[in-house]
C-alpha cells in the first residue's frame, strides 16, 4: 500500500492542490487560487519527471506508471498550467474566476486517470470526471450560447458515457476481469470483443472528438471561453487518445481494432480538414482542425502493439500538439474570434502574426517546427504497422491542412485596415511567447521525448 | 578541424537571428548584414572547395547525434555532386543580396527570409541524413512562399498559394520514400551513406519508392507534366526570388534525382530508365516550344528552364541505363555540369530581365526595341547569356549538353531527338534579342540608363564564369568526375 501511494505522488499532489484551490475560491481570492494551482502543477510535474524510466503498476494493475502514462503527466500538467494562465488572461476580474481554475484542475485529475488507466473501471471514472468538470467550464460565460453549448455537450457526453459503460460489461463478461491485461484472451469470443470495442470507440471517441463522435466539439468550443476551448482541445483529447493506446496495448489485433481505428482515423482527418476549410469563425476552424489532428494521433495508436515507434510518436506529437494548439488559441483570444479579425495583423502586431504563423505551420506539419517531428514519427509508426493506405491518406490530408491554415495566414498580410488596437496582456504574452519558442526549438531536442 | 560545412550552412541563419534581435534596424543595416553573411558563406564554401572531395563516398563529414531512438543524426558532407552546387548556391545568394541592396521595401524581413532560404538551400545539398535533408528541403518552401506572397507581382497571393500547395503535395511522396527506406534499413537509420552503399529497398518496394521520389523531384525540377507551377511562380516572384528559384531551388530536384532516385534505388531506376528518359525528352522539347510561344520575357526564360532541366533528366536517365561505367560517368558529368551552367546562365538572365523591368516597367518584349544602342552593356550581357543558354560552343551549356548527347547517342540513340529543342531555343532567343535590342530605338526609352556599378558587379562574375566553363571546364569537371567515376552500382 505505501509502495503504491509513493508512486502516486504526482496525482496526490494535484488532488491536494485542488482542495486548497477550492478553499481559496471560497475566500474569493482568485489570484491565490491561481498561484496555488501553478505551484501544485510545478511540484507534480517535477515529481512526474522523477518517474521517467519506471515501468510498473499500482493497485493490482489498475493504474499504470509506465512510459506513456509518465509522459502523459509531463505533457498534461504543464499544458494545464498554460491553460490556467490563459484563463487568467481571458477571465481576470469576472465573477467566480477561481472556480474556472479549480474545475480545470479537477478535470486534469480525470485526464491523468484516463491516460494511465489499466482497468475499465478507471476508464469510466476518468470519462465521468473529465466530463462533469468540462460541462460546467463550457457553461461558465452564463449566456445563451454557452448554456446551449453546454447542454448539447452534456447530453452527448452522458449518452456516450452510458453506452461505453454498458459496452465494457461485455468485455468483463468475456474475460471475467475489469483489467486490460486479460483482454489478450478475448480473441476467442469475437462477438463480445466487438461489442466492447464499439462501446470503447463511442466513449473514448467522443472524448477525443473522433469522427463520427465529434459533433459536440465545435459547438462546445464556440460557446465556451477561448481558454476553456484551448484546454479541452488539448488535455482531455490527449488523455482519451492515450487511453486508447493503453487498451490497445493488450487487445489482440485479431479483434480487428486496428482496422476499425484506421477507418476512423481516415474519416477524422479528412472530414476535420474539409469542414475546417469552410469555417469563418476562428474558434470553429481550430475546433475542426483539432478534430483532424486527433486522426493523426490514431496513426501512432495503430502501432502501440509492437516496437517503440508508436508510443514515441504519440508522446512526441502529444507534446507538440499541446504547445502549438494552446499557442494558436492564445492568438485567437487576443486577435478576435472572427476570421476577419486577422486582417492586417502582420502590420498591426507583427510578433503576434509571426507567432500565429509558427503555430499554424507547425500544425500543418512543416519542418523544422516541433509538430513536423511528431507527424513524421506518426507516419513512420503507421507505416511500420503496415497501413500504407492510411499513410497516403494522411499525407494527402497534410496538403489540405496547409490550405486550411494558410486561410488564416493570408489575411494577416493584407494591408492593415481600421481595427481596434490589440490590448497588451502580459499573461497571454507569456503563454504565446513560451509556446512559440518551444515550438520553434524543441525539434532540435526531439530525442528527449523518445524512449 | 573547423567544421567548415556546418559553418557555411548556419552562418546565414545566425545572421538572420542577429538581424531579428537588433531592435529598429534600418534598411542599410539589413543589407549590410545580408551581404556580409552571404559573403562569409561564400568564402567558407571556397574553403570547403580547397579541402576537396574524395573518390567514392563523402568528404569532410561532420556528425552530431540528434534523435538516437530512430537513428537520425545531424550529418553533413560533400562529394563531387554536391560541392559544385553548394558553390553555385553561395555565389548566387551573394549576388542576389548585392542586387537587392538598394531596395528599401521592408528590407529587414526580406533579408531575414533570404538568409533562412540560404541556410535551407546549402543544407539541402550538404545533408547526409534523410530526415535532415527533408527538413532543409521543406524549409525552403516556407521562405519562398513568403517571398512571393510579400514582394511579388499583382497576382502574388494566388501564385504563392499555388506554389506552396503544389510543391508541398510534390514533396510529400519523398517523405513516404524516406520513411520506407528508414523502415527497411536494419537497424533503423536515416544515414544516407548507408542507404547509398546498401540500398535498403529491393524489388517492388524499391519501385514504389522510386515512383514516389520521381514524382517529388519531377515537380521540383520541374518536368513535364508537373511543371505548371513554375511560370506562375516566376512571373509573380520578385527578381531575386526568380534567380534563387531557378538557379538554386530547381537543382533540388535534379540533385535529388541523382542522390536519392539513382543512388538509393539503382536497380529500379535501371528498369524505369526508359520511361524517365521519355519524360526528359518530352520536357526538353515541350519546354522549348512553349517558351517560343511567349511574349513575356520572364515567362519565356522560365520555360527555357523546363527545357534545360529536361536535358539533365535525360542525362540522369541515360546514366541509370548505362552498363559501361565510363559512359555512365560521362552522362552524369554532363548532367551535373548542366545544373551548374543553368544556375549561372539562367540566374544571369533573370537578373537582366529584372533590371530591364526596373527601367521599363514591363516584361513584354514588344514594348521595347533597339535597346542595344541605348544600353549597350545590358544589351550585350543579355545577348551573350542568351547565346550561352542556347548552347553555343565556348559558353557554359555547351560542354554539358555535349556530354549528355554523347552518352545518349551511345546508350539510347532515339533520345537524341531532343536535339531539335536546341534549334527552337536558338530561334526564340534570336527573336527576343531582335525584338528588344535590335532595330530602331523606341522613342520612349531613349533616356534609359545603362547598368550602374552595382548591377555590373552582379552580372560580371556570372558572365566570366559562363565563359570560363565554356572554354576550360576541366577545373569543375575534374571535381565532378572524382565522384561520378567512382560510383559503384
Amino acid at each position: 500500500m505505501s509502495r503504491d501511494i509513493s508512486f502516486l505522488l504526482p496525482e496526490l499532489i494535484v488532488m491536494v492542490t485542488v482542495a486548497l484551490m477550492l478553499l481559496g475560491e471560497m475566500l474569493r481570492l482568485p489570484r491565490l487560487v491561481l498561484g496555488i494551482g501553478l505551484a501544485g502543477l510545478a511540484l507534480a510535474t517535477w515529481q512526474s519527471a522523477q518517474q521517467i524510466g519506471l515501468d510498473t503498476t499500482v493497485f493490482g494493475g489498475t493504474y499504470r506508471i509506465e512510459y506513456l502514462a509518465v509522459w502523459s503527466k509531463l505533457i498534461i500538467l504543464p499544458a494545464t498550467a498554460l491553460s490556467l494562465l490563459l484563463a487568467r488572461a481571458e477571465l481576470a476580474g469576472t465573477p467566480r474566476e477561481g472556480s474556472v481554475y479549480s474545475l480545470m484542475m479537477l478535470v486534469t485529475i480525470g485526464a491523468l486517470m484516463l491516460s494511465g488507466s489499466g482497468d475499465m473501471m478507471l476508464l469510466v471514472l476518468g470519462l465521468v470526471l473529465t466530463g462533469l468538470g468540462s460541462f460546467a467550464l463550457v457553461a461558465y460565460p452564463d449566456d445563451d450560447a454557452a448554456t446551449e453549448a453546454s447542454m448539447k455537450f452534456l447530453v452527448f457526453g452522458s449518452v456516450a458515457g452510458a453506452v461505453m459503460t454498458y459496452g465494457l460489461t461485455f468485455w468483463f463478461a468475456g474475460v471475467g476481469s475489469t483489467l486490460f491485461t486479460p483482454l489478450s484472451g478475448i480473441a476467442e469470443k469475437p462477438l463480445l470483443a466487438a461489442a466492447g470495442l464499439v462501446a470503447l470507440l463511442i466513449g473514448m471517441g467522443y472524448k477525443a472528438a473522433l469522427v463520427p463522435f465529434h459533433f459536440w466539439a465545435p459547438d462546445a468550443y464556440q460557446g465556451a471561453p477561448v481558454s476553456v476551448a484551448a484546454y479541452m482541445s488539448v488535455i482531455t483529447k490527449i488523455a482519451a487518445l492515450f487511453a486508447f493506446a493503453q487498451v490497445f496495448k493488450e487487445l489482440p489485433v485479431s479483434t480487428g481494432w486496428q482496422w476499425a481505428m484506421a477507418v476512423v482515423a481516415a474519416a477524422t482527418m479528412t472530414y476535420g480538414y474539409l469542414a475546417a476549410l469552410v469555417q469563418s469563425q476562428l474558434v470553429r476552424l481550430l475546433a475542426y482542425s483539432s478534430v483532424a489532428q486527433s486522426g493523426y494521433f490514431v496513426l501512432g495508436i495503430l502501432a502501440v502493439g509492437k516496437g517503440t515507434l508508436g508510443v514515441d510518436a504519440l508522446v512526441l506529437f502529444g507534446a507538440a500538439y499541446a504547445l502549438m494548439n494552446i499557442g494558436a488559441f492564445t492568438i485567437v483570444l487576443l486577435a478576435g474570434r472572427d476570421l476577419s479579425a486577422l486582417d492586417g495583423l502582420a502590420r498591426r502586431a507583427p510578433m503576434l502574426a509571426l507567432a500565429l504563423v509558427v503555430f499554424l505551420l507547425s500544425l500543418a506539419g512543416i519542418p523544422p517546427l516541433f509538430g513536423f517531428f511528431g507527424k513524421f514519427l506518426l507516419l513512420a509508426a503507421a507505416l511500420e504497422a503496415g497501413f500504407l493506405w492510411l499513410v497516403v491518406i494522411a499525407i494527402l490530408n497534410s496538403v489540405l491542412a496547409l490550405a486550411v491554415y494558410l486561410r488564416m495566414v493570408v489575411p494577416m498580410f493584407k494591408p492593415a485596415k481600421e481595427a481596434a488596437p490589440i490590448e497588451k496582456n502580459p499573461v497571454a504574452t507569456l503563454v504565446w511567447g513560451s509556446t512559440m519558442l518551444l515550438t520553434l526549438g524543441l525539434g532540435l531536442l526531439a530525442t528527449l521525448f523518445t524512449g | 578541424m573547423i567544421p567548415l560545412i556546418s559553418l557555411t550552412v548556419f552562418v546565414p541563419l545566425l545572421a538572420a537571428l542577429l538581424l531579428l534581435a537588433l531592435p529598429k534596424s534600418t534598411s542599410k543595416t539589413a543589407h549590410v548584414i545580408g551581404i556580409g553573411a552571404s559573403a562569409l558563406a561564400f568564402l567558407l564554401s571556397l574553403g570547403i572547395w580547397a579541402r576537396g572531395v574524395v573518390p567514392g563516398g563523402f568528404a569532410q563529414v561532420e556528425e552530431v547525434s540528434w534523435i538516437d531512438a530512430i537513428g537520425a543524426a545531424y550529418r553533413v558532407g560533400v562529394d563531387g555532386l554536391s560541392l559544385p552546387l553548394i558553390l553555385l548556391t553561395t555565389l548566387l545568394f551573394l549576388l542576389s543580396f548585392i542586387f537587392q541592396a538598394k531596395s528599401g521595401d521592408r528590407a529587414r524581413s526580406f533579408v531575414v527570409l533570404m538568409l533562412m532560404l540560404e541556410t535551407a538551400s546549402i543544407g539541402t545539398f550538404a545533408a547526409l541524413d534523410g530526415l535532415l535533408f527533408y527538413v532543409f528541403f521543406e524549409v525552403s518552401l516556407v521562405s519562398m512562399y513568403f517571398m512571393i506572397a510579400g514582394w511579388g507581382g499583382p497576382e502574388r497571393q494566388r501564385a504563392a498559394l499555388m506554389f506552396f500547395l503544389y510543391t508541398l503535395l510534390g514533396s510529400l511522396p519523398l517523405l513516404l520514400a524516406i520513411l520506407g527506406m528508414f523502415l527497411a534499413s536494419d537497424p533503423y537509420s536515416f544515414d544516407m551513406r548507408l542507404w547509398i552503399d546498401n540500398p535498403p529497398l529491393v524489388g517492388a518496394g524499391a519501385m514504389l519508392a522510386l515512383v514516389a521520389m520521381l514524382f517529388t523531384f519531377a515537380v521540383k525540377i520541374p518536368a513535364f507534366p508537373v511543371h505548371t507551377w513554375l511560370p506562375a511562380a516566376h512571373v509573380q516572384a520578385p527578381t531575386v526570388g526568380s534567380v534563387i528559384l531557378a538557379g538554386v531551388m530547381l537543382k533540388f530536384g535534379t540533385y535529388g534525382l541523382v542522390r536519392f532516385a539513382l543512388q538509393m534505388t539503382p536497380e529500379a531506376f535501371r528498369t524505369a530508365g526508359v520511361v524517365v528518359l521519355a519524360f526528359g525528352v518530352v520536357s526538353a522539347i515541350y519546354g522549348a516550344f512553349v517558351a517560343l510561344a511567349q511574349s513575356d520575357l520572364k515567362r519565356m526564360i522560365a520555360y527555357t528552364s523546363v527545357n534545360h532541366m529536361g536535358y539533365v533528366v535525360i542525362g540522369v536517365a541515360v546514366a541509370a541505363m548505362a552498363t559501361d561505367p565510363a559512359m555512365r560517368a560521362v552522362a552524369l558529368d554532363g548532367a551535373t555540369l548542366q545544373m551548374i551552367s543553368h544556375g549561372l546562365v539562367t540566374g544571369a538572365l533573370f537578373f537582366l530581365v529584372g533590371m530591364l523591368k526596373e527601367r521599363g516597367g514591363t516584361y513584354d518584349m514588344a514594348s521595347y526595341g533597339g535597346l542595344l544602342k541605348v544600353t549597350p552593356v545590358l544589351g550585350w550581357s543579355f545577348i551573350l547569356m542568351a547565346f550561352a543558354s542556347l548552347g553555343l560552343p565556348g559558353l557554359a551549356h555547351f560542354p554539358a549538353e555535349f556530354q549528355i548527347f554523347l552518352a545518349t547517342l551511345n546508350i539510347a540513340p532515339w533520345g537524341v531527338v531532343s536535339i531539335i529543342a536546341i534549334v527552337v531555343v536558338a530561334a526564340l532567343y534570336l527573336r527576343a534579342i531582335g525584338a528588344v535590342f535590335m532595330g530602331a530605338p523606341n522613342e520612349k526609352w531613349l533616356k534609359m540608363p545603362d547598368l550602374d556599378r552595382r548591377e555590373a558587379i552582379v552580372i560580371m562574375p556570372l558572365i566570366a564564369l559562363t565563359i570560363l566553363i565554356g572554354i576550360a571546364p576541366a577545373w569543375l569537371l575534374n571535381m565532378i568526375h572524382t565522384t561520378t567515376a567512382a560510383l559503384g552500382f
